[in-house]
């Protein structure tokens, strides 16, 4: 059901109500006054006539009046003695006789109307001789018909509902005028975020004159826009440095093949040819493990198989495929590990970590320079290499995919995924890695266990560290 | 035809290059964008293709390089983004045409041959030199409607007299511009292809085309 409907409903329902029974008591009241005010016309009435009224003799002076002549909306008297006789009549009576009675009633007059009749005994007056204990000596009954009231009182019923029902309309009208009106920003608004697809995801809905209540809920929408855009950016990057990284060897390997069709070959041009290809789809095959390895480190599904696993040797056999590089670059190799230096974690993600590390390491560290694994407080593995230093633009950046170094130290071969996957790697077990740049010029990469919560109240073992 | 390649991913530049020395180009390849600047602003190439991300210099910033320095050599750009903004970039900064990678090699050939026939102002891939006909799209040559046959070299030799039909080509040109000349030991290498040349084209024909201009070069002349 619409806010509009709504708000529209219980208005309609309060106000209904209310008016209800404002007209119920304003009619009720009304119609007391009415029957008060014709039941005092007949008190005053029934004291003229009483007052023309002699009992000893028996007598009447009836002055006429036309209320009690015959007619369509005629009022009736009867006076009687209080010997039983009948003093007077009404004109409007005729032969007809009216119900003797003391006090007011309503009644129902001879013609059939519905009215009202008053009976008094009139006193004795001074003079005449009271009978101690006796009748009064003359009674009059008057009686009317309360057609004037019952019309007045029809005419208020039609007025009240009437006005009521317009009033009530007219509300409603008004309410839901203000609210189609009130809501109007908040269309606006829905427009605005129906408009929203992909690529305007960044741009924040305009607040303007978007009532205060929405205003929370405009806050909340834009920042949930925000970060939609910041995601679906990286994911466009992301899309776009994959083909980037896919179409360059497949370009490699399509020239190869085209190249080596367009004429009869040698066995030994196809076998190099061959060779080529070997590399270039070696090349593929990596990046597309490391993309899948990294997709399974966003979903959460890598799976950690923990032992306890010595971590000298580990670091050993990650450096082995990177021996060729360094001897070629003039890099210096120490694992300074302790000999028994061990941690309960999965050998296979730490070795990729590791390894990582060291590819890094070993392409980025300037000719003849150093490279060492260590341990150290906190941290189960630190790669460190004399540098130089990370430029501080890159720095922050450094783990994020496909960034890469200044591209001519790198060369062709890295795709910028390497940290990317060691970081993913190491969260999943639970670890840190960070990268700094140390005085002295060398760069760290600090495999890390994760910072304690601030001011623990006891110490306690941190899963994973080594004994 | 004498091309320069920029280009960092060695497969891939080794398979261009081959390709291209078989079309008869001479080919020096570039790893990184400064080693490209440099070999580009020697001169000498009849056209470039230039990968926009290589290393030390990127291949837009190279391209701006190439032309504030005036250097109008064709360049053919190679991309393995195929978003419109790095071409508009590319073209804007003066590159003549663009591949996206993965590119299907014949085409990567016929832009080149294009862009060199554009260099040298000839409308299609066949040169005309009176009746003299030279497809360099075809790699053929006819000589009043016969079939001329050439070795590699005889043709790029020709095919870079064609395409300065006219004019007088020097030795340091041709040293530069043709097929791997510039890798033979003999200084007189020249002299022996224009020879063979001689022989094949002009021998049998009234009309001599290829004219020897003692001390300055050779042409390819209508003249005479």
């Amino acid at each position: 059901m619409s806010l509009h409907a709504r708000v529209t409903a219980a208005t309609f329902a309060a106000l209904a109500v209310v008016l209800g029974a404002f007209s119920v008591v304003l009619y009720t009241a009304f119609r007391s006054a009415l029957v008060r005010e014709l039941d005092e016309k007949l008190a005053s009435e029934a004291a003229a006539l009483a007052g023309m009224v002699e009992d000893s003799p028996p007598d009447f002076e009836y002055a006429p009046m036309p209320e009690f002549e015959a007619g369509p909306r005629a009022a009736y008297f009867e006076i009687w003695h209080h010997d039983g006789r009948v003093i007077a009549r009404s004109p409007s009576l005729g032969s007809g006789d009216l119900a003797r009675r003391s006090g007011l009633a309503a009644a129902t007059l001879p013609d059939g109307r519905p009215g009202r009749a008053l009976g008094i005994d009139r006193p004795p007056r001074p003079g005449e001789a009271p009978a101690p204990g006796g009748p009064a000596p003359v009674t009059v009954v008057v009686a009317a018909g309360t057609d004037d009231v019952d019309a007045t009182l029809a005419r208020v019923r039609s007025w009240l509902l009437g006005l009521g029902a317009l009033a009530l309309l007219g509300a409603t009208g008004a309410v839901l005028f203000a609210v189609r009106r009130g809501l109007r920003p908040a269309r606006r608004l829905a427009e605005e975020i129906e408009a929203i697809d992909a690529t305007g995801l960044g741009r924040p809905l305009a607040a303007g004159d978007v009532p205060a209540e929405l205003r929370p809920m405009v806050d909340t929408l834009n920042a949930l826009l925000a970060r939609l855009g910041d995601s679906f950016a990286r994911e466009r990057r992301f899309t776009a440095d994959v083909s980037h990284e896919l179409r360059t060897p497949l370009a490699a390997l399509r020239t190869l093949l085209e190249v080596t069709a367009a004429r009869e070959r040698s066995p030994g041009e196809i076998r190099a040819a061959l060779a080529e290809a070997q590399g270039v789809v070696a090349k593929m095959q990596a990046l597309a493990e490391s993309l899948l390895t990294l997709a399974r480190v966003d979903d959460g599904r890598i799976d950690v198989r923990r032992r306890r696993v010595e971590l000298r040797p580990l670091v050993d056999d990650c450096f082995r495929p990177h021996q060729g590089e360094a001897r070629r670059r003039g890099l210096t190799f120490a694992n300074e590990l302790p000999a028994g230096a061990a941690a309960d974690t999965d050998p296979e993600k730490l070795a990729i970590v590791v390894e990582n590390l060291l590819a890094n390491a070993v392409a980025y560290t300037a000719e003849g320079g150093a490279i060492a694994v260590r341990d150290g407080a906190g941290t189960l593995v630190e790669v460190v290499d004399t540098g130089p230093p990370i430029p501080d633009d890159l720095l922050p950046r450094v783990f994020d995919r496909f960034v890469r170094g200044d591209p001519a130290r790198a060369g062709g071969e890295h795709h910028g995924l390497g940290l990317a996957l060691a970081r993913g790697l190491a969260a999943a077990l639970d670890l840190d890695i960070t990268a700094e740049n140390r005085g002295d010029g060398s760069v760290a990469f600090r495999v890390t266990f994760p910072a304690a919560p601030p001011a623990p109240a006891a110490p306690a073992p941190t899963p994973g560290r080594p004994a | 035809m004498r091309v320069l390649l920029i280009e960092d991913y060695e497969p891939l530049a080794r398979s261009v290059a081959q390709g291209m020395r078989e079309a008869g180009y001479a080919v020096d390849a570039a790893g990184d964008g400064e080693d490209g600047l440099a070999r580009a602003q020697a001169g000498g190439y009849d056209a470039i293709v230039l990968d926009l991300m290589v290393p030390k210099l990127d291949g837009l910033s190279l391209l701006a390089r190439l032309r504030r320095d005036g250097s109008h050599i064709p360049v053919l750009i190679l991309t393995a983004r195929d978003g419109v903004a790095d071409r508009v970039a590319g073209l804007d900064l003066g590159a003549d045409d663009y591949l996206v990678k993965p590119f299907a090699f014949a085409e990567l050939l016929a832009r080149l041959r294009a862009l060199i026939r554009r260099r040298y102002r000839a409308p299609d891939a066949v040169i005309r030199v009176a009746d003299l006909e030279v497809d360099v799209a075809a790699r053929c040559v006819r000589r009043a409607g016969r079939a001329v046959t050439l070795s590699a070299r005889e043709f790029a030799l020709l095919e870079y007299l064609a395409h300065r039909r006219g004019q007088i080509v020097t030795r340091a040109e041709i040293w530069e511009h043709v097929y791997d000349f510039a890798a033979e030991p003999s200084s007189n290498v020249i002299d022996v292809y224009i020879g063979y040349l001689r022989r094949k084209v002009d021998d049998g024909h009234p009309r001599k085309l290829l004219r020897t201009h003692r001390g300055l070069g050779y042409s390819l002349d209508v003249s005479s």
